[in-house]
């Protein structure tokens, strides 16, 4: 018995799905992930391995802001927090409930997920209904109050120096690991595979029924609301979505660092990282954060090196040394200079540029 | 006003409450503290919340401001003292001058900045929430590094003159003198700023633009004027806080800013957006709360902060006196 | 010559083309009235002449002079008065500073036109130190044309006053009107067809931010086809 004819809406999903195997985008995500997978055999570094893990997970944590901020259209400053909240459920599920062991770490992740979402949902509950500026403060408040926290609360979280986490098994420090791997190396691939298959996902959702639904009450939230969308529900599901995934990226970090302490984790520098490398990557454009990533880290691991340079150079005049080892000064003036000329980051000028050239009837106008 | 009545007579229990657990005249001499602490967050607050309810900006940059104007005031102060040693002088009239002169510095270079910032910075993004948020943020960095690279990353001594350090011993309790100087500061720009506000005619306007800006453009007023005068303004207040903040706790470093910016957010969501009195009762209620408690369990005095706004936001979600916009 | 002019306009929102050939022209002294089902873009059209949205495509002319690209308060002062839908009070503020507000300048001409306006709408007078927040729809609705009457107004926009109002309230309304047309000219997007006819001379009708029928408004009433195409009644 054959199928009814498609509607138009089936008819152009269906299109949609098989042009997604053909895209010349596809070969080039490919290569990327071959290119991260292959690299222990060509550079077996231990920097250029904790660079490229390090930029695999912030790519994939600055996605899931994205999610937050670019598809959904919501200025959170909480989500470096649910970062930190994962990288503390871990270091503290192996560290604390006695010799670590696989169960442990899965009881860390859990734990992180669980806490995560109820923040979520109840910061959400409570400030999603106000002004979006309102919001933005009001995360920006229980962010700051997680870090005092984590920092005051030092019977628990070891204050400001930290957790040093002891994993278990073959993630653990030295580790002889499997199949000729070290255990550093099945780390680097079980943190990777992690990392893809949450952009995965993520790529379904925004891609889904419910991210277009997302990025229409992001464009215009009082027609979506006429449109009958209990906008409320979606931008919560949202954030939650956003932020547990986070937390899981934050529990994948403590496990290649090792280490959990509040500025690095939960504090506003990991906030202004993801912040900047969706900027520089582009917004609302998923992959940009990998872009912004690689830029972002790869240049912070190069400055080191320059200052010693400026150290030398500029020996005679304080004034000038202190000028060439402000590296944050350059930071924010890199950051400014891309919200101003390149507010749509490096992919998403890309992208327009690309559209552009297809011509006006790609642009999908109504 | 008067719908926020039963909670300011909440308000005032709150603060009598203390009085079962701290001894009178602790409870006066924290009481003072309080106060003046919640004075100098009003005055950073004030500004906040004009720019907030008239420009619908999200100002990052306004904690650096408060550090500059701390930095200029500083500089200026050490200079006079180093010079003519007033701060050290017994004089009062010396005294005053150094404080007046540092407060002018203060104010005068945060209001430069703020012209400037609001015409290269805020400008180019107005209507833009995420940019606006992104690029104040930008130039809070880019300033306070400034700073750093200009007076360096430590922490420096401020001059205070003598006349305002110590205390005053009124009938047995110990009044501290400077925080008594900025509660007075405070109640006096609080007062200006009321006259400013609702005897003027740009208060008028800025109060009609609070509400709705649009109207006030069609009307043919150039709202980009008044943006960029209650930008400024708000920033000289902004740096006046900072040196006062900068006495107050008698040294100024680079993130002074930074670290007073998220009380000032907490009190401006606290008392509503767009409103001058609205941040005063904040500021104020935010000041003695954490005063109180900090003197009674030290490590719960932030939380406190938190607390409060989680209630207030809880029974009212705009804010006290918020216009509900 | 006409006092206002519109010309092949095209305005944008955000990535919505909303106005998309807008030509209409109106007659000194007398009430153009512009109708249309709601999202036709009448009052983007509005918005458009006031400056708040620019074009990105057409002329817009006041009194032969273009006006496109001029910001609002700029065309404000050239004597156009706006009173949007909604009506756009300050809630917060009193009667009589609402009216303060609308004042290009606060001198004694000004304070002349409002002590007439609150001789024309009495209710305003008895509430003048009260919040405008306080007030009936009605009284907000006289309130915001009231404050377009404190300047000397060549031109007024009226985006749907009738709206939300009471018919009783509507009667008054078109009375208040009525006694303004002789003065000024008047612009009026309405959606209570009634009020326009008694109140129109020349008409438009916009539909998917085209103006898509031009002609008096006597002729449209007379036309049952046409009533039923455009506007659905």
């Amino acid at each position: 018995m054959s199928a009814p004819a498609p509607t138009p809406v089936q008819a152009a999903r269906a299109a949609a799905r098989r042009d997604r195997w053909r895209s010349p985008t596809l070969s080039l995500r490919l290569a990327v992930v071959l290119a991260w997978a292959l690299l222990p055999a060509v550079g077996p570094s231990f920097q250029l391995l904790d660079l490229a893990l390090k930029i695999a997970l912030f790519a994939t944590l600055a996605a899931s802001y994205d999610v937050v901020i670019g598809y959904t259209g919501i200025v959170s400053f909480g989500h470096a927090m649910f970062f930190g909240f994962g990288a503390y459920a871990v270091a503290l599920a192996v560290g604390r409930l006695g010799a670590p062991t696989y169960g442990h770490l899965l009881q860390g992740f859990l734990a992180g997920i669980v806490v995560s979402g109820v923040v979520a949902v109840v910061v959400g509950a409570f400030s999603l209904r106000v002004k979006a500026i309102f919001f933005a403060m009001i995360t920006l408040a229980f962010a700051e109050f997680a870090l005092i926290l984590a920092v005051q609360w030092g019977a628990l979280t070891g204050g400001e120096d930290g957790l040093s986490p002891k994993l278990p098994g073959v993630f653990a420090a030295g580790a002889p690991g499997v199949f000729g791997l070290s255990g550093r190396l099945v780390t680097y691939y079980t943190l990777l595979a992690v990392c893809l298959g949450l952009f995965l996902v993520m790529s379904r959702f925004v891609h889904s029924p419910l991210g277009r639904t997302l990025q229409a009450i992001r464009d215009n939230e009082l027609r979506a609301e006429a449109l009958g969308y209990r906008t409320f529900v979606f931008q919560l599901v949202a954030t939650s979505f956003g932020s547990v995934v986070a937390t899981v990226l934050g529990g994948g970090y403590a496990m290649w660092v090792r280490y959990v302490n509040p500025e690095s984790t939960l504090g506003i520098p990991i906030m202004l990282d993801v912040l900047l490398m969706v900027i520089i990557g582009g917004i609302g454009t998923l992959h940009g954060g990998l872009v912004g990533a690689a830029i972002l880290l790869s240049a912070r691991t190069l400055l080191p090196n320059l200052r010693g340079l400026s150290g030398s150079l500029f020996a005679g005049s304080e004034i000038l040394q202190r000028l060439s080892e402000r590296w944050l000064l350059y930071f924010g003036i890199l950051f400014v200079l891309v919200v101003f000329f390149f507010p749509r980051g490096v992919l998403g000028t890309l992208r327009e540029a690309l559209a552009r050239r297809r011509g006006p009837t790609a642009s999908g106008r109504t | 006003m008067r719908r926020a009545t039963p909670l300011l007579v909440g308000a005032a229990l709150l603060l009598l409450l203390p009085l079962a657990a701290i001894e009178p005249r602790a409870w006066l001499t924290l009481t003072v503290a309080g106060l003046a602490m919640g004075m100098l967050i009003f005055l950073v607050a004030a500004g906040l919340t004009l720019i907030f309810g008239l420009m619908d900006v999200l100002n990052f940059a306004h904690g650096a401001l408060f550090s500059w104007g701390a930095y200029a005031g500083f500089t200026v102060a050490v200079a006079v003292d180093g010079r003519w040693g007033w701060a050290a002088s017994p004089s009062v009239w010396a005294n005053a001058g150094l404080l007046l002169l540092a407060v002018a510095a203060a104010v005068a270079v945060a209001f430069a900045l703020g012209v400037v910032l609001e015409r290269v910075i805020v400008r180019p993004v107005y209507g833009q929430h995420l940019f606006q948020i992104l690029i104040t943020l930008g130039a809070t960095i880019v300033l306070e590094e400034l700073i750093r690279v200009a007076w360096g990353p430590n922490d420096q001594v401020m001059p205070v003159p003598a006349t305002f350090q110590g205390s005053w011993d009124v009938a047995d309790v110990v009044v501290l003198r400077f925080p008594a100087i900025a509660i007075g500061l405070g109640l006096l720009v609080y007062g200006g700023m009321q006259w400013l506000l609702t005897r003027t005619r740009v208060g008028l306007i800025v109060r009609a633009g609070v509400e709705n800006n649009e109207m006030v453009q069609v009307m043919g007023h150039d709202i980009h004027r008044y943006f960029t005068g209650v930008f400024a303004a708000g920033s000289g207040l902004a740096g006046l806080g900072g040196l006062m903040w900068g006495m107050f706790s008698q040294s100024v470093r680079p993130s002074m800013g930074g670290e007073q910016l998220i009380f000032a957010f907490i009190v401006v969501i606290i008392g509503g957006l767009g409103s001058v009195t609205g941040s005063l009762v904040g500021a104020l209620l935010v000041g003695l709360a954490y005063n109180y408690v900090a003197f009674l369990v030290p490590k719960a005095a932030i939380g406190v902060t938190m607390g409060i706004m989680v209630l207030v936001l809880l029974a009212r979600p705009t804010g006290l006196y918020g216009a509900g916009k | 010559m006409d006092v206002l002019e519109l010309e092949g306009v095209h305005t944008d929102i955000g990535q919505h083309h909303i106005l998309q050939g807008v030509s209409l022209r109106v007659r000194p002294d007398a009430v153009t009235v512009l109708l249309g089902r709601n999202g036709a873009g009448k009052t983007t059209t509005m918005r458009t002449v006031m400056g708040v949205l620019p074009p990105s495509r057409g002329t817009v002319r006041f009194e032969g002079r273009p006006i496109h690209g001029l910001p609002p308060h700029a065309i404000a002062r050239l004597g156009i008065g706006y009173v949007p839908e909604g009506q756009g009070i300050f809630a917060a503020l009193t009667v009589e500073e609402n009216l303060r507000v609308a004042m290009r300048a606060e001198n004694a001409e000004s304070r002349e036109r409002m002590r007439r306006v609150l001789t024309l709408f009495p209710d305003l007078e008895r509430f003048r130190p009260a919040r405008a927040g306080t007030l009936s729809g009605g009284q907000k609705q006289m309130l915001a044309i009231g404050r377009a009457l404190v300047n000397p107004t060549r031109l007024l926009l009226i985006d749907e006053p009738s709206k939300g109002l009471a018919p009783i309230v509507v009667e008054h309304l078109v009375g208040a009107l009525e006694a303004m047309k002789r003065e000024t000219t008047v612009v009026l997007v309405e959606q209570n067809f009634a009020m326009a006819s008694r109140l129109g001379d020349d008409c438009y009708v916009m539909d998917d931010g085209r103006t898509v029928y031009a002609g008096s408004m006597a002729a449209l009433a007379a036309d049952r086809d046409l009533k039923r195409r455009y506007l659905g009644i």
